[in-house]
């Protein structure tokens, strides 16, 4: 049976929920992850934050469909939004509660979570609720490679 | 989870060449001659207990720039939990080249990473909530320009507080400082001079006399590099020296790291510690990377057995 830790991204890149939302975006752009886990202070897993979600708080009506004759006044509007929002803290704009898979599920189980959930990406933590890290769908679909190659071939 | 702290990272690039000449083009065309790695003390001690069956073991540090994120991945393919503050700056990139005929050793150290204080700022953050699972923390390596001396101190007294048990393995000014924090493990190592808390190392005495001055200023137990022997101070004021026999060496890459491995392996899997099995563990593990080619442990057994080398005599001081 294959594991979700023999597939997995093992990182602590993590924000907690007193964090500002600037240094969230900081760790978004350096780690090149636009998703990221939010822990508490022991490091166990509590939530999510999405740049999507924080796009959408700074880009208030039409984000997705941006007239190209009103995107200077958008971007503009934006950034005078980001001003604000960039110094609040990341509980505001977290999704809780949100679905970790533990590193000992099995593989198999990792389809069906990431695609009734519509999730490219989970994070993991251990059986305390401890981060460990990620798996994304890369990774699902190197675990099905790898059952093509093994099982039928 | 066992923790190691690396916070002046780098990718590490051998290539091995016939012979290394000044003003002469080499063409590398053979995988095998060129080696590519990411370097850090405290994180070849994470891989080598990695490679020795431990299940969670992360290194916490910095890390920037692209080179960065590729030294990540690397770190990655270990099976390593990289926890590391994303600089703005690129981190190092250091040269070895290895001519065969006759034997050269050229390195190229890259001291060029830089950190802001921000970022050390952060480190702090993420180090406190971060070793919440970790009973030991091994920290070693030096310092990236940015960084006051004091880091270490601060991370130690950070560990010291939550009952964590703290190995140091430092040099100069920041090793100085970090005493006050009470580190259970200290071993200094030399840099750009061999001095320890800014004494000359020439005779045996004046290593001596280092331990000593390290013990009272807060180490428990020291563990001083003496040519290729090690001077051994344990908490009860005992001095011993362990001299490896009949050795040849070919390699100086990961032997100090694979010698704090395998101590620390051994304090982990024991419930009565002797501070001179430690040793022997360690220095079993030094000795075989020194003697082969790799920078990394493999199993126990491969170095057990270069412990029947080693030879530990009491020093009357």
């Amino acid at each position: 049976m294959s594991l979700v830790k023999d597939y997995m991204i093992r990182t602590m890149n993590s924000v907690t929920p007193d964090d500002n939302i600037r240094k969230a975006i900081i760790l978004m752009y350096r780690s090149e992850q636009s998703v990221l886990p939010v822990v508490d202070h022991q490091n166990q897993f509590v939530g999510t934050i999405y740049s999507n979600n924080i796009l959408k708080n700074i880009i208030p009506e039409s984000f997705g469909f941006l007239d190209s004759s009103r995107l200077f006044y958008e971007v503009n509007e934006a950034v005078e939004n980001l001003k604000h929002v960039k110094d609040e803290n990341v509980d505001k704009y977290m999704a809780r509660n949100r679905d970790a898979v533990k590193e000992n599920s099995d593989m198999k189980k990792i389809a069906d979570i990431m695609l009734n959930n519509k999730e490219s990406l989970l994070f993991v933590v251990n059986d305390q609720g401890y981060l460990r890290g990620f798996i994304e769908r890369s990774n699902l679909l190197h675990y099905l490679l790898d059952e093509v190659e093994n099982n039928y071939e | 989870m066992i923790t190691t702290v690396t916070l002046n990272p780098s990718i590490d690039r051998e290539y091995f060449v016939e012979k290394n000449e000044v003003m002469k083009n080499q063409f590398i065309y053979n995988e095998e001659n060129l080696k590519v790695y990411p370097g850090g003390k405290g994180l070849i001690s994470a891989i080598n207990f990695k490679e020795l069956g431990y299940g969670d073991v992360q290194n916490i540090g910095f890390v920037g720039g692209k080179q960065g994120l590729f030294f990540e991945k690397m770190v990655q393919e270990h099976n390593i939990i990289s926890n590391y503050i994303h600089t703005e700056r690129e981190i190092r990139n250091n040269v070895k080249i290895i001519g065969k005929e006759p034997a050269t050793y050229t390195q190229y150290n890259d001291y060029t990473f830089e950190v802001e204080k921000e970022e050390v700022d952060e480190l702090i953050i993420r180090f406190k909530r971060s070793i919440s699972e970790s009973e030991c923390i091994l920290i070693s390596g030096s310092v990236p320009v940015g960084v006051d001396f004091d880091i270490y101190q601060r991370l130690i007294k950070i560990a010291k507080d939550k009952g964590k048990s703290v190995f140091l393995q430092a040099s100069g000014e920041a090793l100085k400082l970090a005493l006050e924090s009470e580190p259970d493990v200290v071993t200094p190592y030399f840099k750009h001079h061999k001095t320890i808390l800014d004494m000359e190392m020439e005779e045996k005495k004046d290593y001596i006399k280092a331990g000593k001055k390290m013990q009272e200023m807060g180490a428990k137990r020291v563990m001083i590099p003496f040519h290729c022997d090690r001077i051994l101070f344990d908490k009860n004021g005992d001095v011993y020296q362990l001299s490896p026999r009949g050795y040849c060496i070919i390699n100086w890459l990961g032997a100090g790291d694979a010698y704090n491995t395998a101590y620390l392996d051994y304090a982990f899997k024991t419930d009565k510690f002797d501070f001179i099995e430690a040793n022997l563990r360690g220095g079993a593990a030094a000795l075989w990377i020194a003697e082969n080619r790799a920078v990394y442990l493999k199993e126990r057994k491969d170095y057990n057995g270069c412990s029947d080398r080693l030879e530990v005599t009491k020093l009357e001081v």
